[in-house]
């Protein structure tokens, strides 16, 4: 009687939360359309590669290196070359404008350096203040440098066959110059199962990284609103437990993650394209314990929140660590080596792994993110059922 | 609906110098009360005076920072899950869940009391019958009158039967006739031997109760059935003499029956008594043997307003509380 009884009270507060989170057609339509909207959007508005900068070469008079843009206007496709000019001082002043991303001073007296045995500098100017921008300008300078001096040796190389040609009147050799000058090139195969698109690749990251904000929201503020409506003072003199308001509030909003998760994957798969090469039902297990594990911190938050304001502003701060640590946006080996466990911390990070090796990969050669997983959902659970309890106790 | 679970034999409510303060702020001293089961304890008072510490006290809801309280022979502070289960608590700030039905939130509570499916279809339609919301029952939570919401509240805490019921201000933002319908839902729940205690801030409702504490500045000014509330105010009981003629009631005062006079007008005075039926005719003989004519003589029967008025300018004047733990 006593375990059926407890049944009930967990049921009441399931049908409860189904019955409030139903009878809100904005919040139902928010809930499952909302993730598939934003990848659609995602889709249509993202290109995926940054845009190539905006270049002004300087050739110095007397140089002898060509002035118009037509031939620089395959030098790399990181760099549209919009204008070249004579005059640094006005490339720089563009520059500082920030009309124009970058500025390549070419040496004046390249050919004669280079003939008296001597490194020339390739100036590159640039006005970024990202830093991710930053060190891609320079990674495309050392680019630029490569090809130059590619084009510098082909060129050395060329004058120098037809110098021994008119004097002896003999090849001096059979290679080409472009191969004397890059004797190799690189050929890059991907033998990953699929390659997919930029769109494609994020839509793993942002089911796990929805999943997880949408259970620290909905469970933290259905707590917090509670707790506001007096229905504590309540709770502490009714037969009900701690641990029954918690289960009943988990398991509730646990199906309504879990129904849009179903959705929302259902809609990357069929209607995005977005690949699904494992074993579904370990990406349900996977997800289902990204909710699980994000349910026990939004009890807590929930708990040591003292209003409905400070509860969404801790969410949105979890959404925020989510951004920038879980792996969505930022390469985890982006991270130090030892402020990488940290980003462990957060249910998103697991589930992120685990769904893009499910998905893209069809299996994951980390299955301790599970245990991970399960250990988090199961602690938090019972952390925040604890702290919930001693709440009740003292209201 | 009408059977109450067993009861043992002990004292539904016991408070043994009972205080809770908060900080320097003792909002409930001494408080020291016994309520048999079977019986309606009306808790009444002015607002801030303590009455809903003193039913938090009871419900456990808080702790006493001294004393003891004891309900169904139990520490409210520990009671066991079939001790709560036997409890009803509608406290003064609950606030219904607004996007559930009136069936349902009262199905909801219903079913942290315990209740399971079956019982819980029958209690819920007679919960809500008596508070006359079955007519509304689909009706969202959000969109019922303040009145109706707090009706929904009432039948959720009386939906289980429980054995002792808990409730903050039932009848508050209720009309007259409800709140009659609903008093006489009490009265029905005390004969079938289930223990209420309520607070009210309606004075005249302490006419419902068996017994009423009477509750000013933390302080348990007076408690008793409402009748001997009546006694201590005015001393006894009252008698209202109106003549025909100015009389001056002065003489009448050496009468053994009379305990005292007071002129509330030239031709109107009142005579404190013991008993007010059987002093009555000697009164009316007393006024005609002094040369008077008496117009009309009834027993005059102050509103609790005036009661409890009068009882607390009694307990500001004398220190210790007048308490009368039945």
């Amino acid at each position: 009687m006593t375990l059926l009884q407890s049944l009930s009270r967990i049921l009441a507060f399931v049908g409860k939360e189904f019955t409030e989170t139903l009878r809100r057609p904005g919040a139902v339509l928010s809930l499952v359309l909302g993730p598939l909207l934003i990848m659609v959007l995602f889709g249509i508005s993202f290109y995926g590669y940054p845009p190539p900068f905006r270049t002004v070469i300087v050739v110095p008079p007397n140089s002898g290196l060509p002035t118009t843009t037509d031939a620089y206007s395959k030098l790399s496709p990181d760099v549209d070359v919009v204008g070249v000019v004579n005059d640094a001082a006005a490339a720089r002043e563009q520059l500082r404008l920030r009309t124009i991303d970058l500025v390549i001073i070419a040496p004046p007296d390249l050919a004669a350096q280079f003939l008296a045995g001597k490194q020339s500098v390739l100036d590159a100017e640039v006005n970024i203040s990202d830093p991710i921008a930053a060190a891609n300008a320079g990674y495309i300078a050392n680019i630029l440098s490569g090809e130059v001096n590619e084009r510098v040796v082909e060129e050395a190389v060329r004058q120098g066959m037809q110098t021994v040609v008119a004097k002896t009147g003999q090849q001096p050799t059979d290679v080409p110059p472009n191969v004397i000058a890059a004797p190799t090139r690189t050929h890059l195969t991907n033998v990953a199962a699929v390659q997919p698109a930029v769109v494609s690749y994020f839509g793993p990251a942002m089911l796990a990284f929805v999943l997880q904000h949408l259970a620290v929201s909905l469970v933290a503020l259905s707590v917090i609103r509670e707790r506001g409506s007096g229905s504590f003072e309540l709770f502490r003199v009714l037969p009900v437990s701690a641990a029954e308001v918690v289960m009943g509030k988990v398991i509730a909003f646990a199906v309504i993650c879990a129904i849009v998760g179903a959705i929302t994957t259902v809609g990357l798969v069929a209607g995005l394209g977005v690949p699904m090469l494992g074993d579904p039902v370990l990406l349900a297990v996977a997800l289902g314990l990204v909710i699980a594990a994000s349910l026990g911190i939004g009890v807590i938050i929930a708990v040591v929140s003292d209003s409905e304001r400070q509860a969404v502003q801790l969410s949105l701060l979890v959404l925020l660590a989510a951004v920038f640590f879980s792996g969505f946006a930022l390469n985890l080996d982006l991270f130090q080596p030892l402020a990488r466990p940290f980003t462990y911390i957060l249910p998103a990070t697991h589930g992120i792994a685990l769904a893009h090796d499910l998905m893209l990969y069809g299996w994951t050669n980390a299955p301790w993110h599970f245990a991970a997983l399960f250990g988090m959902a199961v602690g938090l659970i019972a952390i925040g059922s604890l702290m919930l309890s001693r709440q009740i106790a003292r209201s | 609906m009408n059977q109450v679970q067993s009861i043992p034999p002990v004292a539904a409510v016991e408070m043994a110098d009972a205080t809770r303060s908060f900080g320097d702020f003792t909002a409930l001293r001494d408080a020291s009360l016994r309520v048999e089961q079977g019986t309606i304890l009306g808790i009444i008072g002015p607002s801030g005076a303590g009455k809903t510490t003193c039913v938090r006290l009871m419900t456990g809801g808080l702790a006493p920072t001294a004393g003891t309280v004891r309900v169904l022979g139990d520490d409210p502070q520990h009671f066991t899950r079939r001790t709560r289960e036997r409890l009803g608590y509608m406290p003064q700030q609950f606030n219904l869940y607004p996007d559930l039905s009136a069936r349902e939130n009262v199905s909801f509570m219903a079913s942290l009391y315990g209740l399971l499916w079956l019982k819980r279809r029958s209690r819920v339609r007679k919960a809500l019958e008596v508070v006359d919301l079955w007519d509304v029952r689909g009706r969202r939570a959000g969109q019922l009158s303040g009145g109706m919401q707090r009706r929904v509240e009432l039948a959720s805490a009386l939906v289980h039967d429980p054995v002792i019921l808990f409730l903050d201000e039932p009848t508050a933002g209720i009309d007259p006739l409800l709140r009659a319908r609903i008093w006489e839902e009490l009265h029905r729940r005390r004969d079938a031997g289930a223990t209420l205690i309520v607070t009210t801030q309606y004075v005249n409702e302490a006419e419902e109760c068996d017994q009423v504490a009477l509750i000013a500045e933390g302080r348990l000014v007076a408690m008793a059935p409402p009748e001997e509330l009546r006694r201590r105010a005015i001393g006894g009981q009252a008698i209202e003499v109106e003549t025909e003629a100015p009389f001056d009631p002065s003489a009448l005062a050496d009468l053994p029956e009379v305990l005292g006079v007071r002129p509330i007008g030239v031709t109107t005075f009142l005579a404190t008594v013991d008993d007010a039926g059987s002093a009555m005719p000697v009164v009316v003989e007393s006024v005609a043997a002094h040369g008077g004519a008496v117009e009309s003589a009834r027993e005059y029967r102050p509103s609790f307003d005036d009661v409890f008025a009068t009882l607390l300018e009694q307990a500001e004047s004398s220190a210790p509380p007048i308490t009368d733990a039945a």
